[in-house]
């Protein structure tokens, strides 16, 4: 072997410093070495300056009408500032006007339905995307199937009054509302309670979350202001000590789903003071509900009971409030009657019945009137999607896919169907979308005070504005959409009126006391009851696509993808469950895994209570694949009057 | 130093409900960074905290209750409000955080190198640490505002009172003629958004201020997170002028008001 004299060894050396030193340059190294400190040191972005400016505008979400300044900063707007922010709607406005994963074009599905990506869709004109749909529309209407068209709404104002004519117009009935506090108070009452909390003296609220999302969250703060000041007595009946449970002057620890019990155990006290309302079959079923057996159900003292409805009628004006829930409201008809019977019979002045006036019948064609005659009214939404039949659906800013009970279902059915969807952001039901409208927020819209403090958005348009250009190009519907545009429309529409007398219906009572006497027995393969809570600002699902929305989300509720169901202390430790662990949770309508649990007393025993609004397919990457949505597997029981699932209180296992 | 404010915060949690409008607003105002997952609390970026708590751990159903508490930087003034030392203040190496005459303590974000000495020494764990660069997807850069600038990935940044919206209105006050620009008040985007008026913000320092009058009025139900030193007051004195001396004191000027006894006990260090 040679020996390796000083002038090999230096040239080694040399030569693995040389081939070390090219590697590394080679590798990319240093430039990204100084990419990161280019970023760490130099990397500041600094928000574009321009003209301070606020622009005055009214939100017309609801009928609070709340005054609004929007701070500009030259064309951009970076906040809104409002007397009366107690509304998630104007708070997340600007994230929805400026999120990046908001459509910005007709879309049309060009690769196979219920994918989330973008790349299943090809942007196209409003020309086309209009064409497109209503020459399937024409097609139907041809063919007197008109009553094959349906039409989906979430909130119910002008632009789905517009939805609903238009379906009639084609020659269906099958107009459906998303289950809201309006549409399923309307359904069992024939019209939607005005409530004048500002002047209740007692306020008995049935479970509804008045605190949290529930009605309209900017009217009921500013009540919670006077009742504060006026002394106004709140009593909340509900299984979990809530927000409002804890901000309530009295808290009714019930059993999960006895509340149209603790009505009619009510309205017993109140009948023995002569009071009455409904009826006499009405009044016969309340008879058989004494403080006894009503005690023995709910879980309360017969003291309590007799208390709460001696308070309750002795009141100056008191108020009994249905429609459990805050944002996603379930109540049965039975209880929203009963619940109003108990206003009635109180003589309460601060829930009044009101109809909305929209815009009358449509002018029907030969053909509409013709296929209007095979159209089968449904109760409700799910009731329609479980037992109703359509080739072309229109959904207007809702999203039944992910907050319908039949959620799966629909979208089984919506995927041999033709979709159009009317959305700003791709949302679980868009996933099954033809063809997706991008609409407005409130900061684009005209009203009927005037123009739209800013521009529309790229190419959106107002969901009124989509479906009047859509009319136009359907057969025999223009003479009954007369209007140039969605603004012309609003100076012409009508007030609220008051609606007529209430039909109590005491078979649907009777049925439905008796379906809930018949989940409270406690049963070997469902031992558990579970109920629903929501986060004010991811309510039933709508918030989470907005990331300053997620930032408020605790711990305790979702963390780091995982979702937390609180139970009580005492059953978890009855079934073996300790603090953080993984359960599945099964129902009769199915399974849903990879929960953690949060064991507290807020719960009642024998009770889980998960949050709502988690688990999406899509609506965004802020809120796709984040937890688990227990819809699926709540109950399915369809109510008659309301036509939807009463998915509050569902007998479950864990595992 | 001669204190021109001495700016102040009551928060009353019998009128807070929870909706969390004053954390949305602080995020807005702010321009918080967008991740596609906040829910992991340690890392989160955000200025108010909106925490929920329970007594279910000394109270059995149906005797629970919960209650939220918005908390943001309590703005500690130490044991001498003439001369303000709060603790995150003197361990900075930097000056990157600092008192101001008008009581706030402020934080310079492209000033900061990341040592996040001042998150350790904070009693409250008010301020958040950028472990990644901020990122604004698409449009959302639209929404942000000039006054406040953006922090870049490894510094430390916190809630200052928006004292931005201050400067924004003492320069309007000038602009319209006015000679006095300390006379200017202002409203911080969280209290300006709060619903039901749970927050009050003013100057601790002028009697006639909302929230002195409130101060002053609501004795009873009034607690600071300090208050196993507030309440040593009455019970030892001499005690507690020795906890008031001692050092990194933090003396805060967030108070916070409540009817209920076990929200106080909870929130005592323990």
């Amino acid at each position: 072997m040679k020996k390796i004299d000083r002038k090999d060894f230096l040239k080694i050396g040399g030569g693995a410093i040389v081939g070390g030193l090219s590697g590394y340059v080679f590798s990319g190294a240093p430039f990204l070495g100084m990419q990161w400190l280019i970023e760490w040191t130099q990397d500041q972005y600094v928000p574009a300056g321009g003209k301070e400016e606020y622009l005055k505008t009214i939100c017309e979400a609801c009928r609070e009408k709340c005054e609004m300044s929007i701070r500009m900063i030259g064309d951009r707007a970076v906040k809104i500032e409002t007397s009366n922010s107690g509304c998630p709607f104007s708070q997340n406005a600007l994230q929805l006007l400026y999120h990046p994963e908001r459509i910005d074009a007709p879309l049309k599905r060009v690769g196979r339905k219920g994918t989330v990506k973008f790349s299943a869709f090809e942007k196209v004109s409003w020309d086309e995307a209009l064409g497109a749909v209503s020459k399937n529309m024409n097609k139907l209407i041809g063919e007197k199937r008109g009553h094959l068209i349906a039409g989906i709404s979430k909130h119910d104002n002008l632009a789905s009054a517009l939805l609903d004519r238009l379906v009639k117009a084609c020659g269906s009935t099958a107009a459906y509302y998303e289950p809201s506090l309006n549409s399923l108070s309307q359904a069992a009452l024939g019209g939607s309670v005005e409530y004048d909390f500002n002047n209740a003296d007692c306020i008995l609220s049935f479970g509804a979350r008045l605190l949290e999302g529930w009605g309209v969250p900017c009217s009921m703060n500013k009540a919670f202001i006077e009742w504060k000041k006026k002394g106004t007595r709140l009593i909340q009946a509900d299984a979990v000590r809530t927000r409002t449970a804890s901000l309530a002057d009295q808290w009714l620890p019930i059993k999960p789903g006895t509340e149209l019990i603790l009505a009619m155990g009510i309205a017993n006290r109140l009948s023995k003071r002569g009071r009455a309302a409904g009826g006499a079959e009405w009044m016969a079923v309340v008879e058989k509900y004494a403080p006894d057996k009503v005690a023995a159900l709910t879980g309360l003292s017969v003291k309590q009971i007799e208390e709460v409805a001696e308070t309750f009628s002795r009141a100056r004006n008191p108020v009994a409030v249905a429609g459990r829930g805050g944002k996603g409201v379930s109540s049965s008809s039975a209880e929203f009657l009963a619940v109003h019977a108990l206003n009635t019979m109180a003589g309460s002045q601060a829930a009044v019945l009101k109809k909305g006036q929209w815009l009358g019948e449509p002018v029907l064609s030969a053909n509409a009137a013709a296929s209007i005659k095979e159209s089968k009214k449904l109760a409700g939404l799910d009731d329609f999607i479980k037992n109703g039949n359509f080739e072309i659906i229109i959904i207007n800013e809702a999203d039944p896919v992910y907050k319908s009970a039949y959620g799966a279902e629909l979208a089984e059915k919506m995927d041999r169907a033709f979709v159009v969807s009317i959305t700003p952001l791709l949302n679980d039901t868009a996933m099954y979308a033809d063809y997706m409208f991008p609409s407005l927020t409130f900061l684009e819209n005209d009203t009927s005070a005037g123009r739209a403090p800013l521009k529309p958005y790229l190419k959106s348009a107002h969901a009124g504005d989509c479906l009047i250009s859509l009319a136009q190009k359907v057969d025999g519907v223009k003479a009954s959409f007369p209007w140039a545009s969605y603004v012309d429309l609003i100076k012409t529409s009508g007030a609220s009126v008051g609606a007529g007398g209430v039909n109590y219906n005491a078979r649907v009572l009777i049925d439905q006391l008796a379906l809930i006497e018949k989940n409270l027995k406690p049963s070997d393969e469902f031992p558990l009851s579970m109920i629903p809570v929501e986060l004010t600002f991811v309510g039933d699902g709508d918030g989470m696509a907005f990331p300053y929305a997620l930032k408020t989300i605790d711990q305790k509720t979702f963390s780091q993808g995982k979702l937390c169901v609180e139970i009580n202390r005492k059953t978890a430790g009855q079934h073996g469950v300790s603090e953080g662990e993984r359960i599945d949770i099964a129902s009769s309508w199915g399974e849903i895994g990879s929960v953690r649990t949060h064991l507290t007393d807020t719960v009642a025993p024998d009770t889980i209570a998960i949050p709502l609004g988690f688990g999406h397919m899509a609506y965004t990457k802020y809120a796709k694949n984040k937890g688990v949505n227990p819809k699926g597997i709540m109950a399915h029981d369809i109510d008659p009057l309301t036509g939807t699932a009463n998915w509050w209180h569902t007998r479950v296992k864990i595992s | 130093m001669k204190m021109k404010r001495r700016w102040g915060m009551a928060i009353d949690l019998d009128l807070c409900t929870g909706c969390g409008d004053c954390a949305l607003a602080c995020a807005q105002e702010n321009n918080m960074p967008v991740f596609e997952d906040d829910s992991d609390l340690p890392k989160r970026v955000q200025f108010l905290d909106l925490m929920k708590v329970s007594n279910d751990r000394d109270a059995a159903y149906p005797d629970v209750e919960v209650c939220y508490i918005p908390k943001m930087c309590q703005q500690c003034e130490g044991n001498d409000p003439k001369n303000p030392k709060p603790p995150c203040v003197s361990v900075c190496p930097v000056v990157a955080t600092d008192v101001g005459d008008d009581g706030i303590v402020s934080q310079i974000w492209s000033r900061c190198i990341g040592c996040r000495y001042c998150q350790a020494s904070c009693p409250y764990e008010a301020r958040a640490f950028n472990w990644w660069k901020p990122r604004y997807e698409g449009d959302f850069k639209k929404s942000l505002n000039p006054d406040v600038s953006v922090a870049s990935r490894g510094t430390v940044v916190k809630c200052q009172f928006c004292s931005h919206i201050w400067k924004r209105e003492r320069d309007r006050a000038v602009a319209g003629g006015e000679l006095d620009i300390n006379a200017v008040t202002y409203t911080p985007a969280c209290v300006a958004a709060c619903p039901t008026r749970a927050m009050v913000f003013g100057d601790l320092d002028d009697p006639g201020s909302e929230l002195s009058r409130l101060l002053s009025r609501e004795k009873k139900r009034t607690f600071r997170l300090i208050h196993t030193i507030d309440e040593m007051k009455e019970k030892d004195e001499k005690k507690w002028k020795a906890m008031m001396q001692a050092k990194n004191y933090p003396n805060p000027k967030v108070y916070y008001l409540t009817s209920k006894a076990w929200i106080k006990e909870m929130m005592k260090f323990k």
